[in-house]
């Protein structure tokens, strides 16, 4: 259970990164998503539910006792998948590149470019 | 945080001497917005007076035309109320998707109208319905409350103490929710009824809009085709980082067609 929920957070994190998370500064170089009412912090409602699977047939042979990281796991696939299935959405429209976070509103954006 | 005078009132014109006494006194509803502003110390009040323990200012009635909710009525009380959801479900519905828990259960409809937030969700219903907001001088149309970004029609020691709400024949809310606050990116709040057919729009502009275009072609038609291709000027909308002028003026015609739709059911 504690390797289910570290993924869980991995996750998470990975997804917020890819449609959420950002901070932004003005022309002064003030940080104007300095608090939770701008910067887009996933939570519970903004995914769905995961389904987690684990291999433990493969236990570490560096360490005594066999074990590996695993949260991280979570995070670095989560970014790579959900921004490739923004892009698959939007490639019939000939857009094949859009930097994380793929907000609404910079796919929006993106369409409205597009002559798709 | 500065210094200040704490005051809880027990009437309403209590708080109004109380407020005329002071130096630069200030009323306190919820608090979801006073607070963090002192916190921030953006504002400095000699005194802060509390409505919230003011009994006669709470609560929900119904009869066979209109909702009445007290000003001090909490958001999760309007969510969560039975006579609200049967009459009105759309002011239930917009109630229950203002902030999050703990707003939901300090925050009021009397200080979400007051402080006029451009992106609070219950100015588009007042406007979107007809309500009347009630207050201890007089009676305000919803249409002549809203006045501009944070302003309204209250003057200085004016206290909203009711807002009455007819019931429409149809109406619905629908809102692109900011990912990160909760508030109203846009909301669209459409209705008709005996005030008419409605189109009330929050979150776009400096202050919530009737947008007459859609107004007119849904009192010929009330279809969410009616709505679809009217485009909303993007010129007076509001801009930050989470949507530009452009975006919002876009999301103004979406937010209208979906929230048709669902009011047609």
């Amino acid at each position: 259970m504690i390797v289910e929920g570290q993924v869980h957070g991995g996750l998470v994190q990975g997804i917020g990164q890819a449609l959420m998370e950002n901070c932004e500064y003005d022309d002064q170089g003030q940080l104007i998503t300095g608090s939770f009412n701008d910067y887009c912090l996933p939570r519970a409602d903004d995914v769905p539910n995961f389904v987690v699977g684990t291999n433990e047939g493969a236990p570490c042979t560096h360490n005594p006792l066999g074990v590996k990281g695993c949260g991280e796991a979570g995070t670095i696939g989560a970014g790579a998948a959900v921004t490739n299935a923004v892009l698959d959405a939007l490639g019939t429209r000939g857009i094949h590149d859009i930097d994380m976070p793929a907000t609404s509103h910079k796919v929006w954006q993106a369409l409205q470019q597009s002559n798709g | 945080m500065y210094d200040f005078n704490y005051e809880k009132a027990t009437s309403v014109d209590g708080a109004a001497s109380t407020l005329s006494g002071a130096d630069d006194g200030k009323f306190m509803a919820g608090g979801m917005t006073l607070l963090p502003t002192l916190k921030q110390r953006l504002a400095m009040p000699s005194d802060v007076i509390d409505l919230g323990g003011i009994p006669e200012l709470v609560g929900i009635t119904v009869d066979a035309s209109s909702v009445t909710i007290g000003a001090m009525t909490p958001h999760a009380v309007v969510h969560a109320s039975a006579d609200v959801q049967k009459v009105i479900p759309a002011l239930a519905k917009l109630a229950g998707l203002i902030g999050d828990p703990m707003v939901r259960n300090r925050g009021t409809i009397g200080g979400s109208i007051s402080n006029n937030d451009p992106a609070a969700d219950y100015p588009s219903a007042v406007v979107g319905l007809g309500a009347t907001v009630y207050t201890t001088k007089r009676e305000i149309a919803g249409d002549d409350f809203f006045t501009g970004m944070f302003e309204t029609a209250l003057e200085e020691d004016e206290i909203v103490t009711k807002v009455v709400f007819p019931i429409p024949e149809k109406a619905a809310y629908m809102k692109f929710p900011n990912p990160a606050s909760r508030y109203a990116v846009v909301g669209t709040f459409v209705s008709q009824g005996p005030q008419g057919t409605r189109v009330a729009v929050t979150g776009a502009g400096p202050c919530v809009f009737r947008q007459s275009d859609m107004e007119a072609a849904l009192t010929s038609s009330f279809a969410p085709e009616s709505v679809e291709n009217i485009k909303q000027d993007d010129e007076d909308m509001n801009s930050d980082i989470h949507a530009s002028a452009e975006y919002r003026a876009h999301l103004v015609t979406i937010m209208a067609k979906r929230a048709v739709a669902e009011a047609n059911g």
